[in-house]
């Protein structure tokens, strides 16, 4: 493991805690001293167990579980990683969605930070030296991963005022009170239920000696449908990613949805929908940067039905996708991945931004699948969306 | 700070944790054992997840039996979409309670006088598998299975028991634990885990086995099966695995595919395909995997193996032995 000599090893760790946090890992106080408590444990030269230890304590999902290995031997090893990494950082035309996102959020981290951007050591050599308070911004550092992006809500037409968004929420909000909810085989009391409720009716009872004097009734509690909207943000639906993306951010926040972004593969966006902040709102269409290439909903909706939403799709959710369905893969691939999600009984509905259902052929084909389409331009259009949205 | 010492014991005790764990029928590698072992010093809960059939639910099982001798014992809760207290921690059993009631009223002498402390008591509480689990007097596991399972309420209930190891009951009080139970909970993934209980726990994912790995576990678990049926048999799983499927196919599939063969009485995998298809149920359990997976592609999986299979067997077998 790499020991550099000007800093104490709690600092080093420290400084690993501040970047695992940068990747959106929850690295609190507790987990720093359960890291720590694992050094003690196994020593700092056992670099595989420990390594296992502070994995296991460092991520909470998949997600950070698969994120691990490259923070890791970014910070410990730095030297491993190939040469063009650490010298990259510039804006690239062509990034992925993790490096997309990652840029939007230290642009986040560096509007909420008036002194400007101060990010977490990239390497255990970049820890500042024991003695040293400030941290030497312009000492040489790994900017590996993410870059800079474009401000794509600086483009007109792209705007939203307050009073736009707060009536995007409450439409929002209105829109999932009228979701079908969906009967759990939870049980609640309830004054007027159906059913006769045995423990508390004989809980009651115990006040009067055991005779049943006041019965307990219960019903079965509802819960509004899982909802799972994808959004297109291919190059050919870039004028309207902006709207798709705020649409979904609100009903990620009212209906707990969870948002998918697709061009030619798909990508989860709901962590970045829960950050309920100012820059967010502003940002948050920097996560199309760099699409193109086409756009292949069929095999992004596969995925989405096999690995991503594979355990919790089924007769109680709603599949909303925001697309004109202008597919590059083979028309009769898009029917049948929507036959796949419909036959988990999911319900689909089709958001499309043109006025008239779009005329591609793969998305003809595969209409019996589709519940209702819905024309979404703009907010006039969800508005007027609402009775049919159920 | 740890002397040199102590710091080379936690490599002794996982090293004697991966021995026990094989003893009692499971192969972890190096990292899950260290996983478990730091779950067990730091007396923490572990969230493991994974595809079903990787063998979550197996981990928790060997656990308790490779503490079988300590007399450690497997405390289990099934989870499911409506589980609540009663069915989880405790109820009180109400019918013991109004017997008393009764019994006391026919007693005209009114010599044993019932009081609320008295059938508040210990003695009429049920105890479910969290509080059997908090109550053993001695080493035990506790397996929380498929908590993705259960809802929201449930999970937050779960808090202060994977917190504090204690359970409150309103009527008597707090109950501790005397003795920590080690905490395993399984997840699918069906519903996102809130992040409380995720941060409360160690967290381990549990992918598929490499080759040599899935080898050696199902020689264990079937150890009179020939060699070569094992091997044959394992590499033509791995394959299956990389084609596109609607469920693929766990650790526990290959188990049962491969005693089906050996029930069957082959020494190796058939050349016939019809009797490789007549067993795949064992496979793939949907109808649209049965469909994909015709005889002409099933043979071209077959031959992809034996021309792979000699090249990666050797320093695959090596991996494990070392």
């Amino acid at each position: 493991m790499n020991t550099a000599p000007a800093s104490t090893p709690s600092e080093r760790l420290a400084g690993f805690a501040a970047l695992l946090r940068e990747h959106g890992l929850t690295v609190g106080v507790a987990e720093q001293q359960a890291m720590l408590q694992a050094v003690l444990h196994f020593g700092p030269l056992q670099e595989r167990p420990l390594q296992a230890a502070w994995r296991a304590i460092a991520c909470h999902s998949h997600r950070e579980w698969q994120l691990w290995p490259d923070v890791y031997e970014r910070f410990w090893h730095p030297e491993k990683l190939r040469g063009g990494v650490k010298v990259s950082g510039q804006t690239r035309p062509s990034r992925n969605l993790r490096q997309s996102v990652q840029a939007m959020h230290e642009q986040m981290n560096a509007a909420s930070q008036p002194g400007g951007p101060k990010s977490a050591p990239q390497t255990a050599g970049d820890m500042p030296s024991v003695g040293q308070d400030e941290y030497d911004a312009g000492a040489p550092r790994a900017q590996g991963g993410a870059s800079r992006t474009e401000a794509l809500h600086q483009r007109d037409g792209q705007m939203w005022m307050p009073q736009e968004l707060s009536a995007l929420q409450s439409l929002a909000r209105q829109i999932t009170a009228k979701l079908l909810p969906r009967a759990t085989r939870r049980w609640r009391v309830a004054p007027r239920g159906q059913r006769l409720d045995m423990r508390q009716t004989l809980r009651r009872s115990v006040g009067w000696g055991g005779e049943l004097l006041q019965p307990a009734w219960k019903v079965k509690r509802q819960e509004p449908p899982r909802l799972f909207i994808l959004a297109d943000v291919s190059r050919s639906m870039e004028s309207h990613a902006a709207l798709f993306l705020r649409v979904a951010r609100a009903f990620a926040l009212e209906a707990d949805a969870r948002v998918f972004v697709f061009h030619t593969r798909l990508a989860e966006v709901t962590p970045y929908m829960h950050r309920d902040t100012p820059a967010i709102q502003e940002k948050v269409n920097a996560v199309t940067a760099g699409f193109g290439g086409g756009t292949r909903i069929a095999a992004s909706l596969q995925d989405f039905a096999r690995h991503h939403a594979r355990a919790q799709l089924n007769r109680g959710s709603c599949v909303w996708v925001f697309s004109d369905g202008f597919d590059t893969d083979e028309p009769e691939l898009l029917a049948a991945a929507l036959q796949e999600v419909r036959a988990r009984g999911a319900r689909i509905t089709w958001f499309h931004p043109t006025r008239q259902v779009p005329a591609a052929t793969a998305l003809q084909r595969a209409r019996r699948s589709i519940e209702r389409f819905v024309p979404l331009a703009s907010l006039a259009d969800l508005a007027a969306a609402r009775p049919v949205l159920h | 700070m740890t002397t040199p010492d102590q710091a080379g014991r936690p490599a002794t005790e996982e090293r004697l944790l991966r021995e026990r764990l094989q003893r009692a029928g499971y192969l972890a590698d190096a990292d899950l054992a260290t996983t478990v072992w730091l779950a067990s010093a730091l007396q923490r809960p572990l969230l493991i997840e994974g595809d079903a059939g990787v063998g979550k639910t197996a981990l928790a099982t060997a656990l308790a039996q490779s503490q079988s001798e300590q007399g450690a014992t497997l405390v289990r809760l099934q989870c499911f979409e409506g589980l609540d207290l009663a069915q989880a921690a405790y109820e009180w059993n109400y019918g013991r309670q109004l017997m008393a009631i009764r019994l006391n009223e026919a007693d005209k002498a009114g010599l044993g006088r019932v009081r609320e402390s008295d059938v508040f008591s210990r003695d009429y509480l049920l105890e479910r598998p969290l509080l059997r689990a908090i109550s053993q007097s001695g080493p035990c596991v506790l397996l929380i299975d498929e908590i993705d399972r259960a809802d929201e309420a449930f999970e937050a209930f779960l808090l202060e028991v994977l917190a504090d190891y204690q359970i409150t009951v309103p009527e008597i009080g707090t109950i501790r634990a005397t003795h920590i139970p080690q905490v395993i909970l399984t997840s699918n993934g069906t519903r996102e885990l809130s992040d409380a209980l995720r941060r409360r726990c160690l967290y381990h994912y549990l992918d598929y086995p490499t080759l040599a790995r899935e080898i050696a576990i199902v020689k264990t678990a079937l150890p009179e099966a020939d060699t070569r049926l094992v091997e044959d048999a394992v590499q033509f799983v791995q394959a299956l695995r990389r084609e596109d499927l609607a469920k693929i196919p766990g650790i526990a599939e290959t188990l049962d595919w491969v005693s089906a063969l050996f029930k069957l009485g082959h020494h190796s995998l058939p050349e016939d395909m019809a009797a490789v298809l007549g067993t795949l149920g064992c496979l793939l359990k949907t109808r649209e995997d049965r469909f994909v997976m015709g005889s002409d592609r099933l043979r071209q999986l077959v031959e992809g193996r034996r021309s792979v299979g000699v090249a990666e067997k050797t320093p695959g077998l090596h991996q494990v032995s070392s």
